[in-house]
């Protein structure tokens, strides 16, 4: 049976999808993007122009959908959905990162005292009316002492005493209160990362280091009146006697930083030739050992060749 | 100065936490502003750019005077009133004819421009083939390897990558891929390619023109796994020159290029975050200790002498005489 002509028709099949080119296309599939770093074809780009630009871009569009067709998939409503990889090319963003918001103060409280925060349901069971009802706003529970038909007053209360007044005095002063303790918040917020504050903290840096700038380190310096007396670190002494768990801890400490190896590769920037960077960009992100492999194993199938000759 | 607004309701208090910076951002809006003169062809071919650029385009219908080069206080204002972190320029001048300007922006400043001048441009209408539907992810193909060496096209690259397509997507239906924006140069001069850079000749000469090309996607079945992929100009075509240009602040642009904190799900999958006994060595290759158990000493094989045998030693103190039928009994076993 002569089974040829349809070896090369499959023959033809897998060409017309295969891409032959001397450099390999970069895919960026996160951003569905190709690159082709093959120079321009001189001659066919001056034959015909748009025909050669519709070929080159057919070829991209082939290695793109063929690495689409290869990533993983999930089953969605509208059809099976082609995961992307996390994209590769770094673009700008729009908008810097966002930043977190600072803890309030009673945040930074409950976090001390490991505080787990409960909410409160915005509505509540009321047994009397046997309804639920909003804790706070329209027709709040909060007011319920304000609205009462009737109000019990203690015999010794002042004449004009009001309880319906005096409630509804402590509902405002806990609304005020609420926001007293917002505005602190934001104050506190924005006190460290505003412009001004920064440069006087920088400023009374700068003071601080002139005023024991001096040859008596500021001791016979000319004092003005009304400066204050400089208030620097103290300084914190270990106790004399502690555990000897503490004190092996310590040492070790000490010990590892001298070693520390891995640092110490990092630290010479002043190489002019960046070698890990160099062995990177040569072996294309595989590394020195898959490049030694690669180069020992071309050697070998050479001689293997040479000596079947 | 735009005064800080506080929120008065819900709804607009809505409005601002959208506008707020995201982790995960979302694809830039660009605005298309007309300069005081703009020709037919740079009319149709800011429309039709619009057109690929749907939904997240804004079009300002008005003539403005604008001159990015040289003020950018209302790009700035535009974009901080817009929300859009684009724009796309349209100037015809006696000295530069039809230009196109790309402007980036960062944190509501200019981040880059490039200024391109459209040498020839063709209609969608010109072509009466399929067009693809406006919000479709359009693939992105960009042939040159200049896009990689050259700074200038290193930079268009980058405009145009984010002007079409710079969303983060989860996932795409490949039923949705319909078009393809292709972007490639004419071959590179031999001013261009050679190593020594001459500043002082005025550059843009020599850089080459940029064909950018739309087409719809078909698949064909080729009988195997992967289809063969026919491509059908759909238009608009332009041709393009490289023009004025400003390049990114190098702080700006550090400031931009920072990437958010990796998620731990994404640590554990072992991206990112230095590993316990795994480090890069010199050559940058990465080298893991492994941990096997503690050794068992005691079962360790050495070399068998009759006098170290322990049985043999009981055997011997308890009883000297049954030595020999000792060694039998154990032999039997």
């Amino acid at each position: 049976m002569d089974v040829s002509g349809i070896l090369a028709e499959q023959a033809q099949r897998h060409n017309a999808v295969v891409v032959d080119k001397d450099i390999a296309l970069e895919v960026d599939l996160g951003y569905l993007t190709v690159t082709d770093p093959n120079p321009v074809d001189e001659n066919e780009y001056k034959h015909d122009l748009e025909a050669y630009l519709q070929s080159t871009a057919r070829i991209g569009a082939q290695v793109l959908l063929s690495a689409l067709l290869q990533c993983q998939t999930r089953p969605s409503a509208d059809g099976p959905l082609t995961l992307l990889p996390p994209p590769t090319t770094l673009l700008p963003r729009a908008k810097p990162l966002p930043v977190p918001k600072p803890p309030t103060k009673w945040e930074q409280f409950a976090r001390a005292k490991g505080i787990q925060n409960r909410r409160k349901d915005l509505k509540e069971w009321d047994e009397e009316r046997g309804e639920w009802r909003a804790r706070w706003g329209h027709s709040g529970k909060n007011k319920e002492e304000e609205g009462a038909w009737l109000n019990e007053v203690k015999a010794n209360a002042d004449v004009e005493a009001d309880p319906e007044k005096e409630a509804r005095a402590e509902r405002k002063a806990r609304i005020a209160k609420n926001e007293r303790q917002q505005m602190q918040n934001a104050a506190r917020a924005s006190r460290g990362s505003s412009e001004r504050s920064v440069q006087k903290a920088e400023i009374e840096r700068t003071l601080a280091t002139t005023r024991v700038s001096t040859a008596s380190m500021g001791r016979f310096d000319f004092k003005l009146e009304g400066e204050k007396k400089l208030r620097g670190v103290k300084r914190k002494y270990d106790p004399t006697e502690r555990p000897v768990e503490d004190e092996k801890k310590s040492s070790l400490a000490l010990i590892s930083k001298l070693d520390g190896s891995t640092k110490k590769t990092r630290k010479d920037g002043d190489a002019v030739l960046n070698v890990r960077k160099a062995v990177r960009f040569v072996s294309k992100g595989k590394g020195g050992v898959a490049l030694t492999r690669e180069v020992t194993l071309k050697k070998g199938s050479k001689t293997k060749s040479e000596g079947k000759r | 100065m735009l005064r800080v607004v506080k929120p008065r309701n819900a709804r607009s208090k809505r409005a601002l936490e959208a506008r707020e910076p995201k982790e995960i951002e979302d694809p830039r809006t660009a605005i298309f502003v007309k300069g005081t003169s703009t020709g037919d062809k740079l009319n149709a071919a800011m429309k039709e750019l619009m057109a690929l650029k749907r939904p997240e385009a804004i079009s300002f219908s008005k003539k403005n005077t604008v001159r990015p080069f040289e003020d950018t206080a209302s790009l700035e204002f535009w974009a901080h009133k817009n929300d859009a972190s684009m724009f796309v320029i349209g100037q015809s001048t006696k000295k530069r004819p039809d230009g196109l300007t790309f402007v980036r922006m960062y944190n509501g400043k200019v981040l880059d421009m490039c200024e391109v001048g459209v040498d020839n441009f063709v209609s969608m209408e010109h072509f009466k083939t399929k067009k693809s539907t406006p919000g479709h992810r359009p693939l992105m193909h960009f042939a040159s390897e200049l896009f990689d060496t050259h700074p200038r096209l290193i930079q268009l690259k980058s405009l145009l990558l984010d002007f079409f397509g710079s969303e983060r997507l989860e996932g795409v239906h490949l039923s949705g891929v319909e078009h393809v924006i292709s972007v490639q140069l004419a071959p590179t001069s031999p001013e261009l390619s050679s190593t020594v850079v001459d500043t002082a000749v005025d550059e843009t000469k020599h850089l080459p023109t940029v064909h950018l090309r739309t087409y719809t996607v078909s698949a064909m079945a080729s009988g195997t796994k992967i289809p063969r992929i026919e491509l059908v100009p759909m238009g608009p075509s332009l041709d393009l020159s490289l023009r004025r240009h400003q390049q990114a602040d190098p702080e700006m642009l550090k400031a931009a290029l920072r990437r958010p904190k990796l998620k731990k799900q994404d640590v554990e999958k072992g991206l990112g975050k230095r590993k316990k006994n795994v480090e890069v060595d010199e050559m940058g290759d990465l080298r893991g200790r492994l941990h096997v158990g503690k050794q068992n000493l005691d079962k360790l094989q050495t070399r068998k002498m009759k006098g170290l045998k322990s049985a043999r030693d009981q055997d011997s103190e308890s009883d000297e005489d049954l030595e020999e039928q000792g060694t039998k009994r154990r032999k039997a076993v």
